[in-house]
């Protein structure tokens, strides 16, 4: 299926008023969106910061725009324009809503993790619910990884921390931290086989 | 013996493209979703990477949710 005939996108590619009322036509789309997704995410924010969060949205639609503007001929009609323009503004207003909701947390490698009573464990902990199961991810995430994977691992999964709030303190990007996860997690799967707790293919 | 409690901290198996090789995925996914439409096999790899990036799986719900949202402002 392909979906290269919507009005907005004819008009972009046009001139003058036409090109004009396009964009403007995009751009109160990529607003309305971006604060349907502060409006989805509301749980997440500080509550007092309404005003805040709304100027996060509008920079966030401007640069959207920009790079759907920029990004115009990389359109490949294989999904509606619209939904695929609403991809640019979701990227952006999600990355900033989560930067603002952590803006005033520290990310830092926490080893008291393991050791915490069970009411006070990482959610993620608690559901193996086994100390031996525990301990053995301990073991393995002592012996196998080093010390950057130990922190991302332990960020993202144990305490919630967002990527891209991660790449953003570590100077880096989101798929790079995507990328040492993902090999810390190969890891330790391959040593909890070895150690006889998990299969090596678990689909 | 076998725990498949570690799948959760541990992602699920099989390629995952990442984020940004599952970014080119996502409207196209979420257009198919909101059809109602079965999900080709070809989204298998996007889908192991949703399973296992939780920023990916927000973002998906977010413009999903805006998929929806426009649709039913379209119609009414």
């Amino acid at each position: 299926m392909k979906f290269d005939s919507d009005p907005i996108l004819r008009d972009l590619h046009g001139e003058g008023g036409a090109r004009d009322g396009a964009i403007a036509r995009l751009h109160a789309l990529l607003v309305r969106v971006a604060r349907g997704e502060a409006a989805r995410r509301r749980a997440s924010l500080p509550a007092r910061a309404a005003e805040e969060v709304d100027d996060l949205c509008v920079q966030a639609a401007n640069d959207a725009l920009m790079a759907i503007l920029s990004k115009l001929d990389t359109y490949r009609g294989t999904a509606r324009f619209t939904t695929w323009a609403c991809k640019f503004v979701i990227l952006e207003a999600s990355a900033r809503l989560r930067r603002h909701a952590w803006r005033e947390r520290k990310v830092e490698l926490d080893d008291t993790i393991w050791d915490r009573l069970s009411d006070q464990a990482p959610p993620i902990l608690k559901r193996l619910e086994d100390d031996q199961l525990i301990r053995a991810l301990h073991r393995a995430v002592d012996a196998h990884l080093t010390a950057r994977q130990r922190l991302v691992f332990q960020s993202v999964t144990m305490d919630d921390v967002p990527i891209d709030v991660l790449a953003e303190r570590l100077g880096t990007t989101r798929g790079a931290i995507y990328k040492t996860l993902h090999d810390a997690r190969a890891k330790l799967r391959r040593a909890l086989t070895d150690a006889g707790y998990v299969d090596q293919r678990n689909d | 013996m076998t725990d498949h409690r570690f799948d959760e901290i541990l992602g699920r198996t099989g390629r995952d493209p990442g984020c940004d090789a599952g970014l080119d995925f996502i409207d196209e996914y979420c257009d198919i979703v909101a059809r109602g439409d079965p999900v080709p096999e070809r989204f298998d790899e996007f889908l192991i990477h949703l399973n296992n990036c939780r920023a990916c799986r927000e973002d998906t719900d977010g413009l999903l949710a805006a998929v929806r949202e426009e649709r039913n402002r379209n119609q009414g």
